[in-house]
């Protein structure tokens, strides 16, 4: 019982994959998609950790028991993220909110941008 | 149940049924054991995803707070050391994946060498850490009594030339020091798995090299290949984060 032997040329095939998407994820950086510049990123980057941990940590050949561990643990994570950033974002001007409830030392969201307040 | 007891019970003595040394007398075959270890094995790496998902949460949260703050720190932070370290990581998880290959086929001298060339690429990893740390240090852009994001007077502001932002140098000051505050515990603690990784994988490339492994058990090679992977997951997220908040 050995499992499952991938052949190396697979392996040299995602490991060209995740440098491509690498170079891909800096190149999109530098284009100014708005608010969508952090999906972007996010989406390649959990394509890149798919594709490590379908194929280079095997899980792809492993027992349904196995994969169900892992999705057990995608899906916590999804509820500290998910949970914890409904709180913040249902919160009246998420953006303008210091810790503590206190204004914090940052002009909101809408003024982001404006001139700045003093010469830099 | 009763087939498991006799095997236990006869095992040894059965010559059809010739243990392999590593087969541990509490598992029935080879393939139980390995997926038990398996399983466990990412148990555990789901503590460590938890545990990174934590320090996630308090970034996204602080991002969303002072987002021209971290996209100006982002800034400062040199995009070539961070594209060399990913690729110097990704290239280190193919060579794990191909040290569990070459001892799921028996090959020794080939499981040791890939385990080497990963340990060396996960050095030089750490060699870059080391150096971004220092240009850090020298910068005065590490958290603490001695921080200066950048002095007054001085034009020596990191990206200044984005500087239309709504941010005083003052507000700066405070705000991008959550941001490194927030690098320094995310890289530390990344650079800190490496490190037992590199550490972890001297042990296997021993036993390797004494022969402990063979096509039927490489189990240790494949769970510490699971680790090094993980970490590498870890970087994944961690460079468009940290390096790619806003580029110009």
């Amino acid at each position: 019982m050995s499992g499952h032997i991938s052949p190396v040329s697979l392996y040299i095939t995602i490991f060209a994959s995740l440098m491509v998407l690498t170079g891909v994820t800096v190149g999109a950086a530098y284009v100014d998609l708005g608010m969508f510049n952090f999906s972007v990123a996010m989406l390649i980057a959990g394509f890149k950790a798919s594709l490590v941990v379908w194929y280079f940590m095997h899980v792809k050949y492993q027992s349904h028991l196995t994969k169900l561990t892992v999705a057990t643990g995608l899906f916590f994570l999804a509820i500290l993220l998910g949970m914890s950033l409904i709180d913040y974002v249902s919160r009246d001007n998420f953006a303008g909110t210091g810790p503590g409830g206190l204004p914090a030392p940052v002009t909101p969201e809408g003024q982001m941008h404006a001139p700045a307040q003093a010469p830099h | 149940m009763s087939k498991a007891v006799a095997h236990a019970d006869h095992g040894h003595a059965d010559a059809q049924h010739a243990h392999h040394p590593a087969l541990q007398h509490h598992f029935d075959t080879m393939a139980q054991q390995k997926e038990a270890a398996v399983i466990g094995m990412w148990v555990f790496l789901l503590t460590e995803i938890l545990f990174f998902g934590g320090l996630f949460v308090a970034y996204m949260i602080y991002r969303v707070w002072y987002f021209d703050a971290f996209a100006e720190a982002s800034r400062s932070l040199d995009l070539f050391w961070g594209g060399l370290n990913t690729a110097v990581l990704i290239f280190s998880s193919l060579t794990m994946a191909l040290a569990v290959r070459a001892a799921q086929t028996n090959k020794r001298k080939a499981t040791v060498n890939w385990l080497i060339l990963t340990m060396i690429l996960g050095c030089v990893f750490l060699g870059v850490k080391v150096v971004e740390y220092a240009d850090k240090f020298e910068h005065h852009h590490v958290p603490g009594p001695n921080y200066v994001w950048a002095e007054p007077g001085h034009e020596a502001a990191p990206g200044s030339e984005h500087a239309n932002l709504s941010l005083t140098p003052a507000q700066l000051q405070n705000t991008t020091q959550i941001y490194f505050s927030l690098y320094f515990t995310m890289t530390g603690l990344h650079a800190l798995h490496m490190i037992i990784g590199v550490g972890l994988m001297l042990v296997i490339t021993w036993m390797a090299w004494k022969g402990k492994f063979d096509a039927e058990y490489y189990t240790p090679v494949e769970m510490s290949g699971l680790y090094w992977h993980f970490v590498d997951i870890v970087w994944i997220f961690l460079f468009p984060l940290l390096y790619l908040v806003e580029r110009p």
